[in-house]
């Protein structure tokens, strides 16, 4: 991807073009997929060959209510949790603290709905609010320190590990808040079946909480294809150097990129705690190997510069896909492990290899 | 390639409002998905119900269920007893093996909850979709129980129980330390008030010096965490009090290894316990019943989904026993345990459940 410039589209974002770049965009009908869409592609086909390859091995894999309606709503978590780590790859930063900061966004929550009485969607403004602040404040660290990512997120995830117990420790008895505002149920349990239009109604296997991913893809798919500071930020991750001579504000997009993965952290936090029943300490606990494994394998690249929203869906589902059919056909704690394992070194080795790829076909084509 | 702000705001508002459209503006059948429920079973065969045992995670308490639920199966020809340990301590995935569980055909339920403050949800979802469910090993906090009954050791009785042999072996007097599992877990919380309540109760003669956390994740976390504290304060400790399996095994281990005179009071009946409580290291433990819980829960679970019995008060919740193990029963007290399973099982027929 990295030797293109690819269409701009909701899904597939690519390097950007500054103002003084004048070459022409390949046009979608130019006959040949991008690296990108053919990616997706393969993980779409590789997905549907395991539903079906499961579905055959055991029919409850389509039970709409017990493995597709549970199966969804951790994609649609796990979407939300990718979507907060593409932020800071953006840029090309990372942000260890994905998880801290959903346990910091949804300790808020907590405290709005048990000690503030706050109604449900007040509560999570009030969260994301504060996921945003955190991301906000770990961005301008790296920034004001010119520290390494990396070192600041890992010094800023211990620093909310013990801020984050400590609070729960002095206003919990049970380490939860366990408090539910009015429709917190009804968003964990029902499905689009109880959404009609008239007599129409939707899909039982559909949880209403994708509904949140939808949006959040949404909004930041139209982000980096389509307003400035979305092709500043991936300026920023090509090339920061590049992007300040520039003029784009490289400190003010980094502290940008990372309130933005602060937020979606938060969001995630908040649909992990509705769809659990309380909010705990240990939200986020596992977000962070997840956060990297969906966007890495739909095409976003670690070094930065190129996000894929849709990618980020469709790697995510590919994850959960896998570990949903094992668990269906009773896959031991040890195999389990073994196969995730193996997904998770071959979506490292994906990014690798299309970087070697893409450098060869430069040279091949400069 | 500038683009309007405006426009920018409008798409933002458009996506937004949609979502709220979605939620608030269609009108909404409630819980006819998912969550929807299925009339009672109707009565089944017990060749027909298929318990599944769900633990929290792999953990070596849990060991007895696997060996207790192959028994129950071939005593109460029941259709099948699994045991799954794969939820990995994560209350999301606890619930999607949970659900896996439910499509591959078992219809009765015996958990333990990893997040005592979320697992009543699931027992409700089970429920609703008409299963059997137990929660075995330990019970939601708060009170409120969705599951049919808990089967379970009373953990801040346990705790107290523990502290109270501890005092009594340092002769009622000196400095405790309580050695536990993770912080933010409600049963710890009640394990932490279970000590306190005992030292409290010596009027200031005991003094809880510290109480370390977090240390129950694995057996070198709690080796380290034992290791630093003994250096750190070893002179001034008189009493340690371990009430997670980890620190138990552990702290066993350095006193026994350190010639130290501090009295240990462990929990569980691991064999390296044991045989500090032979050797005299270990001054006493708190043993539980894990096999009484799989054995009797299995069976009540196979009662209620065949339809043969029916809870008399729905969410009760019965204590599965501790039993405190010393030099002077500890070649007995499995007798012991044995007798409470027996009762436990007489109290499930007669009182917990109906059976007409």
């Amino acid at each position: 991807m990295t030797g293109h410039t690819p269409a701009p589209d909701d899904a597939d974002v690519g390097r950007p073009r500054t103002a003084t770049d004048s070459a022409p965009a390949v046009p979608r009908w130019a006959g040949r997929w991008s690296a990108g869409t053919a990616q997706r592609l393969g993980l779409v086909l590789v997905g549907a060959a395991l539903v079906v390859l499961f579905g055959s091995a055991r029919a409850s894999f389509y039970d709409q209510q017990l493995t597709v309606f549970p199966l969804l709503r951790d994609i649609a978590v796990f979407t939300v949790v990718g979507l907060s780590q593409l932020a800071t790859m953006s840029i090309g930063h990372m942000n260890l603290a994905v998880g801290r900061m959903a346990a910091f966004s949804a300790m808020f929550m907590g405290i709005a709905y048990q000690q503030w009485h706050l109604p449900l969607y007040a509560g999570l403004a009030v969260g994301l609010l504060a996921g945003a602040a955190i991301g906000a404040l770990t961005g301008w660290i790296i920034s004001a320190t010119g520290v390494n990512s990396f070192v600041v997120t890992l010094a800023m995830d211990f620093a909310l590990l013990g801020l984050v117990s400590l609070t729960y420790s002095q206003l919990t008895t049970v380490a939860a808040f366990t408090a539910k505002p009015a429709g917190m149920d009804e968003l964990r349990g029902y499905s689009m079946a109880d959404v009609c239009v008239g007599n129409v109604c939707g899909s039982p296997a559909i949880p209403q909480i994708l509904l949140f991913t939808i949006v959040a893809m949404l909004l930041v798919g139209y982000l980096y294809s389509r307003t400035r500071t979305g092709r500043e930020l991936l300026l920023v991750g090509s090339n920061s150097t590049a992007a300040r001579l520039s003029g784009v504000p490289v400190t003010r997009r980094v502290i940008g990129a990372h309130a933005l993965s602060g937020m979606l952290a938060g969001l995630a936090g908040f649909m992990l705690a509705v769809t659990s029943g309380s909010f705990t300490a240990g939200i986020g606990s596992e977000f962070m190997i997840p956060s990297f494994l969906g966007p890495v394998l739909g095409g976003t690249l670690l070094t930065g510069g190129a996000v894929s929203v849709v990618g980020t869906l469709l790697g995510t589902s590919l994850v959960q896909v896998i570990r949903q059919g094992l668990t269906t056909l009773g896959t031991g704690l040890e195999n389990l492990n073994i196969y995730l394992g193996v997904i998770l070194l071959l979506a490292l080795s994906t990014d690798r290899i299309r970087s070697v790829v893409s450098a060869r076909r430069a040279v091949a084509h400069p | 390639m500038k683009r309007s702000p405006v426009r920018n705001a409008l798409f933002c508002a458009a996506v937004s409002l949609s979502l709220a459209a979605a939620l608030t503006g269609c009108s909404t059948k409630g819980g006819t998905g998912a969550a929807s429920d299925k009339e009672a079973a109707d009565k089944i065969p017990l060749s027909a119900v298929k318990v599944a045992l769900v633990p929290g995670g792999a953990h070596p308490y849990f060991q007895l269920w696997k060996t207790t639920g192959a028994k129950a199966k071939a005593d109460f020809g029941l259709g099948d007893v699994t045991y799954d340990e794969t939820a990995e301590w994560n209350q999301a995935k606890q619930n999607s093996l949970l659900t896996s569980l439910a499509a591959r055909g078992h219809n009765a339920f015996g958990v333990f909850g990893v997040s005592p403050t979320d697992v009543n949800s699931t027992f409700a979802d089970l429920k609703s979709k008409g299963f059997a469910v137990a929660s075995l090993g330990s019970c939601p906090a708060g009170g409120t129980l969705k599951a049919d009954f808990c089967l379970s050791t009373d953990v801040e009785q346990a705790a107290y129980k523990a502290t109270q042999a501890d005092i009594q072996a340092m002769g009622g007097r000196g400095n405790l330390v309580h050695l536990t599992g993770n912080n933010v877990d409600s049963n710890t919380q009640r394990r932490m008030a279970g000590v306190k309540k005992a030292v409290a109760e010596t009027n200031g003669q005991v003094t809880l010096l510290t109480t370390v956390t977090d240390i129950d994740t694995d057996l070198q976390t709690a080796q380290k965490a034992v290791s630093d504290l003994l250096t750190a304060h070893g002179s001034q400790i008189n009493g340690l009090v371990a009430t997670a399996y980890n620190p138990a095994v552990a702290a066993a281990a350095a006193i026994k290894q350190g010639n130290l005179p501090i009295k240990v009071v462990a929990i569980d009946d691991d064999p390296k316990i044991l045989a500090g409580i032979s050797d005299g290291s270990v001054f006493a433990t708190v043993a539980q019943n894990p096999a009484g819980q799989a054995y009797v829960g299995s069976w009540a679970l196979s009662r209620l989904q065949s339809g043969q019995c029916t809870v008399r008060a729905p969410g009760a919740v019965v204590d599965s026993g501790s039993f405190v193990v010393t030099r002077d029963n500890v070649g007995t007290y499995d007798v012991e345990r044995q007798t409470k399973t027996d009762r436990l099982m007489n109290d499930f027929k007669t009182s917990v459940l109906s059976c007409p």
